[in-house]
């Protein structure tokens, strides 16, 4: 596994500010489509993997050697079924608590637009960028010569409140991900994030 | 994760907002991090430079720093009108060692928005964040007051990974340091500045 270098919370605070200026001269939608806009670029900027199964690829992932694990620390739960324990974005959210107080309202209200607008996922404006990443990064890795898909299925945020997708897109998800709805619960009472990860399967003829 | 962002986020405003809009922005982020942090009152430099050690001011909030107390500043009075201060890590270093180690190599726009900065408002920044970073830093030190009196934050040297030095020879010339003395204490720091009564200087004017 690769270093561990921790960042300075001075730099993820003013990050959240950055994106905050962004909002007061662009609009909650500016916000968002920055936040988004700078996950894909960070995205197409990391190097391409390929693995020969899934099995090598999933131990990849769980041991920090692939690039859809360099920022977090990811564990499997089933074959598909993946989880995120901590929150790469929960120590820059502490900080931002510690230093300067309660969030601006902004962060609630990009959070909702990309709910509406993009796909209903985020608990909190981080998750715009974790998960645009995550999206971006799986185009990039080939399993057997296919690429990686991601969904995400569950995020909570610090304040506890989980994003869950649809009901009836969460059956789906967890049916794929081989989970039920009671250890997907039980799952996001232990993790930050619960997501699908997979290779569509070769249609037979 | 969030520092990483910084590199994709510069890279798409350059193309969206220029260079001159980035510099703007990280402008205002430094100013409204530093107004949101509060104000501070100390008794006198003694109190002040223990809070500095011990990380409990708003300027330390960015990390560690080694306060010179053999560097006092003294006006043509005699009086102690402030002290030197080295940040020993900058808070982008371990940023960009991660962003090297999991990216590549750090994107042209680092630079361009540095030069941007360096050409129309102060040769002073080594790197993008430099922007926002010593902005912070300026604000943050008109929000403290030792034995009532207002400070200010003069920045006077930082170095790059590289190892690139920028000096600021106004500042250096304003508190009477030599700029030999300042390149020994970069050889273990990332980050000189000094905290000044506001307005005061080492030599023979009060600057306004």
């Amino acid at each position: 596994m690769a270093e561990n270098i921790e960042s300075n919370p001075f730099v993820d605070v003013s990050v959240f500010l950055f994106f905050e200026d962004i909002s007061d001269k662009q609009g909650v939608e500016g916000f968002t489509n920055y936040m988004v806009g700078q996950a894909e670029s960070l995205a197409k900027s990391v190097p391409e993997e390929e693995y020969e199964t899934w099995d090598d690829f999933a131990k990849a992932v769980a041991s920090g050697e692939s690039v859809f694990s360099s920022f977090e620390s990811i564990e499997q739960i089933s074959k598909y079924g993946f989880v995120t324990n901590i929150c790469p974005f929960s120590k820059a959210i502490r900080e931002y608590i510690k230093r300067i107080g309660n969030f601006n309202p902004v962060h609630v209200e990009a959070t909702d637009h990309y709910n509406h607008t993009i796909q209903p996922s985020a608990a909190h404006s981080a998750c715009m960028m974790h998960q645009t990443y995550r999206k971006e990064v799986a185009k990039r890795i080939k399993i057997d010569g296919k690429p990686l898909q991601y969904a995400q299925i569950g995020a909570k945020a610090y304040t506890g409140d989980i994003a869950l997708p649809p009901e009836s897109w969460k059956k789906v998800l967890l049916e794929k991900a081989g989970i039920s709805e009671t250890q997907g619960f039980m799952e996001m009472r232990e993790n930050s994030c619960l997501y699908l990860l997979y290779v569509e399967e070769r249609s037979s003829r | 994760m969030m520092d990483i962002a910084i590199y994709s986020l510069v890279d798409d405003m350059v193309s969206k907002a220029g260079t001159e809009g980035v510099v703007e922005y990280w402008l205002r982020v430094g100013e409204s991090y530093a107004e949101r942090m509060g104000k501070e009152a100390y008794v006198g430099w003694p109190a002040f430079n223990v809070a500095m050690k011990e990380g409990r001011t708003s300027l330390t909030v960015e990390g560690e720093v080694n306060v010179l107390t053999d560097l006092a500043i003294i006006d043509k009075d005699g009086d102690v009108i402030g002290y030197v201060y080295a940040l020993k890590t900058c808070p982008m270093a371990p940023t960009m060692r991660r962003y090297i180690s999991r990216i590549g190599p750090i994107p042209d726009s680092d630079t361009d928005v540095a030069d941007s900065y360096n050409n129309r408002i102060r040769d002073s920044a080594v790197s993008n964040y430099c922007i926002t970073h010593q902005r912070f830093r300026e604000i943050a030190a008109n929000n403290v007051t030792v034995a009532k009196q207002a400070l200010e934050c003069l920045q006077l040297a930082n170095k790059g990974m590289t190892g690139d030095v920028k000096m600021v020879p106004e500042n250096l010339a304003r508190i009477n340091v030599d700029e030999r003395h300042i390149k020994s204490i970069l050889r273990s720091a990332s980050c000189v500045f000094a905290i000044i009564v506001k307005g005061k200087s080492a030599g023979e004017e009060v600057v306004d």
